[in-house]
């Protein structure tokens, strides 16, 4: 009856020494699927002794469409809006993974225009997804206007993407080869105004949440993932990041054009009293990466000339035999694509997609026994679960 | 894609756990990947000397990828160094030919990563993982019955009352992949004759 599930060390359980005498009973507490804080539908089947935390089983599979098995029955192309709905927050991001994979199977030569304007929809995507992390996660923790500022400039990147790509969610947008749309000059005026302006809203951010000693209090020493809890469970991101190791695969791996910008890799140092790998450092991460996406789009700029968006791509797709795994960085960390093809395959025989948020949300058990109910949720916010892609 | 000498890894491999019998399976474009085969029953030994090895360690799992190629299935495992001076990936593969009872060890105790992995593939494959600790299915309902990734799956008629495919509800140019499936089925039982 203790364990149902015992991967999480049970020395990490505190329970009171006292309990052995008062002979406590552990209540069974269902937190979502409907919980606001599980974003979406997760349900945690949390095993509570009094307050504390003793088990948390994630269930998963309430938005399980199982797009593996509908992308097999697709051709290449018309997998790209399947993609599109793994994390609906980062749609760019994850359309660039799945076009990449193509790609690389294909052998298709990316013009220079297009992975330029690839990379400034990818950091714009970034932005706009951390921004979501950041509204939602203080809204989590009681915190209710951090949301409404930050929706405020998400709209902004929201309402560019809907201009080009005609869509403000789900955008479809890059295709196999290049790109559907090209920006256009005032467009690209506009997203450096939004630079300038983001450059000094993040400030406020950072002097209305990052430094607040109530946030910091709530979030310092809380759900802490150390580096080997993250290599263990092969976390990504902003989870490994957060834990202080500076792993990022556009410096470390670049791939498309990343090699050729500046930027550094924020990592969590530990500032204001807090651990490193704890819940703060995870978002300071993210707030930090902001500022860093800002610096690769102005960068983007400079090098921007006229050419063609789109490569050379035959009109129906056929691949060879074989296998490629390609991983990108996305918002919420590495996002593999595994690709399995037959010869002139002109659908995926198997198409896995390693999902980063997957990997992180099955990193709860290692963390939550011990913890307060309330830090827990602090803890399921921080690491920015998206159900479209844990689920796929 | 790999910074990894594969045949250099495989002779290790060999060295290192006798029957392991790595082979490397090149792939024929360079555009594509490669990857070790090797032999099922050993693979929580490879996975434990790969992780904790001197001279090419990989000390992070990223997926465990089941696949269905007819005659036999196969699992990929998807490893990764995370280190700035020796980055490194590599794909192994271990050919599961049991279709009725597939089983094959659980590498849970070496890469706790691979923990809902495996589930996710026992869930999509019906592989099943010994010594694995929490063996359910991940994605679908507990009840739900076969293995939906398998090539010859069909779905259930009904799950719990309610009808799974609802003529009413169905665009019918998705019946394509009913048909197909309709038609792998027909392919293999005449191989079986």
């Amino acid at each position: 009856m203790q364990t149902r599930w015992d991967i999480g060390e049970p020395e990490k359980v505190t329970i009171n020494e006292d309990t052995e005498q008062l002979k406590s009973e552990l209540l069974t507490l269902n937190m979502g699927p409907q919980h606001p804080a599980t974003h979406g539908v997760l349900r945690i089947e949390i095993w509570t002794d009094s307050e504390i935390v003793a088990h948390a089983i994630p269930h998963l599979g309430y938005l399980h469409r199982c797009m593996e098995k509908h992308s097999e029955h697709m051709d290449y192309r018309g997998v790209i809006p399947y993609v599109d709905r793994l994390d609906y927050l980062a749609s760019m991001s994850m359309e660039w993974g799945y076009a990449m994979t193509v790609e690389k199977m294909l052998g298709t030569e990316v013009p220079r225009r297009a992975e330029l304007l690839r990379i400034l929809t990818g950091e714009l995507q970034r932005i706009g997804s951390h921004l979501m992390a950041f509204g939602t996660y203080a809204l989590d923790l009681g915190a209710f206007s951090p949301f409404l500022y930050a929706f405020d400039y998400r709209e902004r990147i929201l309402r560019l993407f809907e201009e080009v790509s005609g869509a403000r969610l789900l955008y479809n947008y890059m295709w196999i080869g290049g790109l559907w749309n090209d920006w256009t000059d005032e467009q690209l005026d506009r997203v450096k105004q939004f630079c300038d302006d983001m450059e000094e809203e993040a400030k406020k951010y950072h002097e209305l949440v990052s430094v607040n000693k109530i946030f910091i209090e709530r979030t310092k020493n809380v759900g802490v993932m150390s580096f080997q809890d993250c290599l263990d469970f092969g976390a990504t991101g902003p989870i490994l990041r957060g834990a202080g190791y500076k792993w990022d695969l556009r410096k470390n791996k670049p791939y498309s054009l990343y090699n050729e910008f500046e930027f550094d890799v924020p990592v969590a140092t530990g500032e204001y009293g807090t651990t490193v790998g704890d819940c703060w450092s995870r978002y300071i991460v993210r707030m930090k990466e902001v500022i860093e996406s800002i610096k690769i789009i102005r960068q983007v700029f400079d090098k921007l000339e006229p050419g063609p968006i789109m490569g050379k791509v035959p009109k129906i797709i056929k691949l060879p035999k074989g296998e490629v795994y390609v991983r990108t960085e996305a918002p919420r960390g590495e996002i593999g694509f595994h690709l399995f093809s037959e010869q002139d395959g002109k659908t995926p025989y198997r198409l896995k997609i390693k999902s980063p948020c997957f990997t992180h949300t099955s990193m709860l058990p290692r963390v939550a026994p011990g913890q307060m109910i309330a830090d827990f949720v602090a803890t399921v916010g921080s690491i920015d679960i998206v159900l479209g892609e844990v689920d796929r | 894609m790999h910074n990894v000498d594969l045949n250099q890894l495989a002779s290790l491999i060999n060295k290192n756990i006798p029957g392991a019998n790595a082979t490397v399976n090149v792939a024929p474009d360079a555009k594509l990947d490669s990857s070790v085969n090797v032999e099922a029953s050993h693979i929580y030994k490879i996975a434990e000397w790969l992780r904790s090895n001197t001279e090419l360690p990989f000390n992070a799992l990223q997926a465990i990828t089941g696949i269905d190629w007819m005659e036999y299935m196969e699992v990929c495992y998807v490893l990764a160094n995370f280190d700035v001076n020796a980055s490194r990936e590599l794909i192994l593969k271990v050919r599961v030919t049991d279709r009725v009872e597939p089983n094959i060890d659980s590498i849970m105790k070496v890469y706790p990563a691979a923990d809902w992995q495996e589930r996710e593939v026992y869930d999509m494959f019906g592989i099943k993982f010994n010594n694995h600790k929490d063996l359910r299915r991940i994605l679908c309902p507990d009840d739900w019955q076969g293995w939906p990734l398998r090539k010859d799956y069909v779905a259930q008629k009904f799950y719990n009352g309610m009808e799974v495919y609802p003529d009413a509800k169905m665009n019918f140019e998705d019946r394509d992949f009913i048909v197909r499936q309709a038609m792998i089925k027909k392919a293999q039982e005449t191989k079986a004759q």
